[in-house]
């Protein structure tokens, strides 16, 4: 079954360039040119993997991505205009998983693609497995515990709701407690990107990650960043 | 010309200060002078026609007293000139049939002018001021019919001229006074004058030297409301024009990205559909390809440019590791990792992504117009991280050694290459720079250039 990719563009030339490139690479491709109509595809269409431009018209991505966030948890890629503004990590902090930079060549985005819809399927396939060491309690307290078999994230017994990159980014973290683990490594790990990949994207997901899981955001205990080398998990 | 003068007659300036000073001083001397001047002779000619009627009325008596005493008595002259007054209120002389008399000595006919002598001969009594050995003589003359005899009385108003003279001193030394304090109070008005002045220079060298935010305080006084009110529009005017310019480049990169995403991604899809191209089909992508490689390149620096112009951004700032940087751009530029030599040489404090931008374009720059990088040196120089990459090119001529570092300083005749976007040196220098650090070009103890960055090194856990 192909992937199913519902692209956020508002420039027509840039969605059909997409659309040429990608379903060559064997996606299925609904298009949205406003931030509204790809709402109402994500509910009535339900795509696998999204692709946003930051730049939209009279909603603008940042707003788009935090709507479908509060609807679901696919996979979002951003396109920004520029690397280097804050753009990126705004778009990042609304709820995106990965970016790329216009202008972009179409096997960067499908590789991006591609490792998302990985580890979306790996996510999966290691719910499958279960098995017994999959529970980890990362806070006796308050009872927040880490099950990477069902893929949860449980605080008592409501589930929080991760999108899978900060998933993986706290098992990712969560299978060393007490070990730093630097941007680089975490850029390999979870993104798939080189070690000299964007260390923002690390920094963003961390961020909105300790919104979720920290008792006090501003001062984490969970997740503690050590200054120049990188983040670890202290389990309390 | 107006605003012309030769070299050799320029004059300094007093500046505004001085000149109000002296503004002030000059009008209070001539407002002191006038009024002391005027005030000095009216006081005179008062002071003098006072003592002049008195010394007539003085005279008349003595006249009819010396009168009766020649008339009573065929009495002896110089005794009744004697006994006419005290001497202090003058010398009378007398003048009988020809023969003068005079109750002192030293004075006599001499001294009484022709003039008063001819009117008082006919019968005409007069007076008259004259100076006498240096002081103000009041001589009245009054003629004595029934003794045939012509009187005369010589009064020196010593203690008069010693008033005016005092009087003088006294109105003089005022006006000096004045003009001191005109000087004084000018002085004091041109500072308060100059005050806001003094915060407008302080204030337009603040904003000189970067900070562009500096304006000046508002104000009540409606005379500098208006200075203040244009300065501060001024400075916004020229905050708006440096940031426009500045963003210029962004700008104009960003607009340019649209349309470049379209290309890229269309040549993109011929690409990967090479097969269905024929032969000549294939040699224009491959040209249209290559072009836009550049294209991208090109607009990437001048964003970089852009964005080192106005300094770094600290969120981006770590401990990086030269050694690893250069490793990884000689890997991305596909150089085999066995040119590096590194001995360990500690970190630098920098902007990642902006550093192995530089280090990618020197490695670029040898493989382009240095027949290729020979070795790339990472090393400590004291308090320094240098950076060493040598090629094996001709050499960068003295003369030009500098100018490669500018923008679109490439040239491109000698170099013989059209690849390049004559900005990567540029922005190699710029970033360099931006991170306090230096970058040459030299020659090599063999052949072939080399290219140095020293950056200063910074704390291994500091981010």
């Amino acid at each position: 079954m192909p992937t199913r990719l519902l692209i956020v563009e508002d420039d027509d030339r840039i969605r059909a360039v997409m659309r040429l490139g990608l379903e060559d690479e064997g996606y299925e491709i609904v298009e949205a040119d406003r931030a509204e109509a790809a709402l109402s595809q994500v509910r009535a269409w339900t795509p696998d993997v999204m692709i946003v431009d930051l730049m939209l018209g009279a909603v603008d991505g940042f707003t788009c991505i935090r709507e479908v966030r509060k609807i679901s948890d696919v996979p979002i890629i951003v396109v920004s205009a520029r690397a280097d503004t804050h753009d990126v990590v705004a778009g990042l902090e609304a709820g995106a998983d990965d970016y790329v930079t216009k202008p972009f060549q179409i096997k960067e985005i499908s590789a991006r693609l591609r490792a998302l819809r990985r580890r979306a399927t790996s996510g999966t396939a290691g719910a499958d497995q279960g098995g017994a060491r999959s529970d980890l309690v990362l806070d006796f307290r308050r009872t927040l515990v880490l099950s990477t078999a069902a893929g949860t994230v449980r605080l008592g017994d409501d589930p929080i709701l991760l999108t899978l990159t900060e998933f993986q980014l706290l098992a990712e973290l969560a299978a060393t407690p007490g070990v730093v683990l630097s941007r680089g490594s975490l850029l390999e790990r979870v993104w798939d990107h080189g070690f000299y990949g964007d260390e923002r994207l690390v920094d963003a997901h961390v961020r909105r990650l300790r919104t979720k899981i920290e008792r006090d955001p501003a001062n984490p205990e969970l997740v503690v960043t050590v200054r120049g080398m990188g983040y670890r998990l202290d389990r309390r | 010309m107006t605003g012309f003068r030769p070299p050799g007659l320029r004059v300094r300036s007093r500046g505004l200060r001085g000149r109000i000073a002296i503004t002030f001083g000059a009008g209070a001397l001539l407002i002191a002078g006038t009024l002391g001047s005027s005030t000095f002779y009216f006081a005179r000619a008062y002071l003098y026609d006072q003592r002049e009627r008195t010394v007539v009325r003085q005279a008349s008596l003595d006249a009819v007293f010396v009168s009766d005493q020649l008339d009573s008595v065929a009495a002896d002259i110089p005794d009744v000139l004697s006994a006419a007054g005290p001497p202090e209120s003058g010398t009378i002389v007398l003048e009988q049939a020809g023969q003068w008399y005079s109750s002192s000595l030293g004075i006599g006919r001499d001294v009484v002018p022709a003039q008063l002598r001819e009117s008082v001969d006919a019968g005409r009594p007069a007076h008259i001021t004259v100076t006498l050995d240096g002081f103000p003589t009041v001589i009245v003359g009054i003629p004595l019919p029934r003794t045939g005899a012509n009187f005369y009385c010589v009064v020196r108003l010593r203690e008069l001229r010693d008033t005016i003279r005092i009087l003088q001193i006294v109105l003089t030394t005022g006006a000096a006074m004045a003009a001191a304090g005109g000087i004084a109070l000018g002085t004091w008005a041109s500072r308060r004058v100059v005050q806001p002045l003094n915060l407008v220079a302080a204030t337009a060298a603040e904003i000189a030297g970067g900070r562009l935010d500096t304006r000046l305080p508002p104000t009540d006084d409606p005379d500098l409301a208006t200075i203040v009110g244009s300065f501060n529009a001024m400075v916004d005017t020229l905050r708006q024009r440096i940031e426009r310019d500045s963003r210029f480049a962004a700008d104009v990169s960003h607009e340019l990205r649209s349309p470049l995403t379209t290309l890229v991604a269309a040549v993109d899809i011929m690409q990967g559909r090479r097969g269905e191209l024929p032969e000549r089909s294939k040699v224009a992508l491959d040209l249209v390809n290559a072009e836009l490689d550049r294209f991208q390149q090109l607009l990437d620096s001048l964003l970089t440019l852009a964005r080192t112009e106005d300094g770094l951004d600290p969120d981006r700032l770590g401990a990086v590791s030269m050694a690893e940087l250069a490793a990884h751009a000689l890997e991305r530029a596909g150089v085999g990792p066995e040119r590096l030599r590194s001995a360990d040489p500690g970190v630098v404090l920098g902007d990642r992504a902006l550093l192995e931008r530089a280090l990618l374009n020197l490695i670029e720059n040898a493989q382009r117009h240095g027949q290729g990088v020979t070795a790339v040196r990472v090393e400590r120089q004291h308090d320094d991280v240098a950076v060493l990459v040598d090629d094996q090119g001709p050499g960068v001529p003295v003369g030009e050694r500098e100018r490669i570092f500018e923008r679109f300083a490439t040239n491109r005749a000698a170099r013989g290459s059209s690849s390049g976007t004559g900005l990567g040196l540029a922005l190699v220098a710029r970033t360099v720079t931006a991170h306090g650090g230096t970058v040459w070009c030299t020659e090599q103890p063999g052949s072939g250039a080399r290219f140095v960055i020293r950056l200063p090194a910074g704390s291994a856990v500091e981010p």
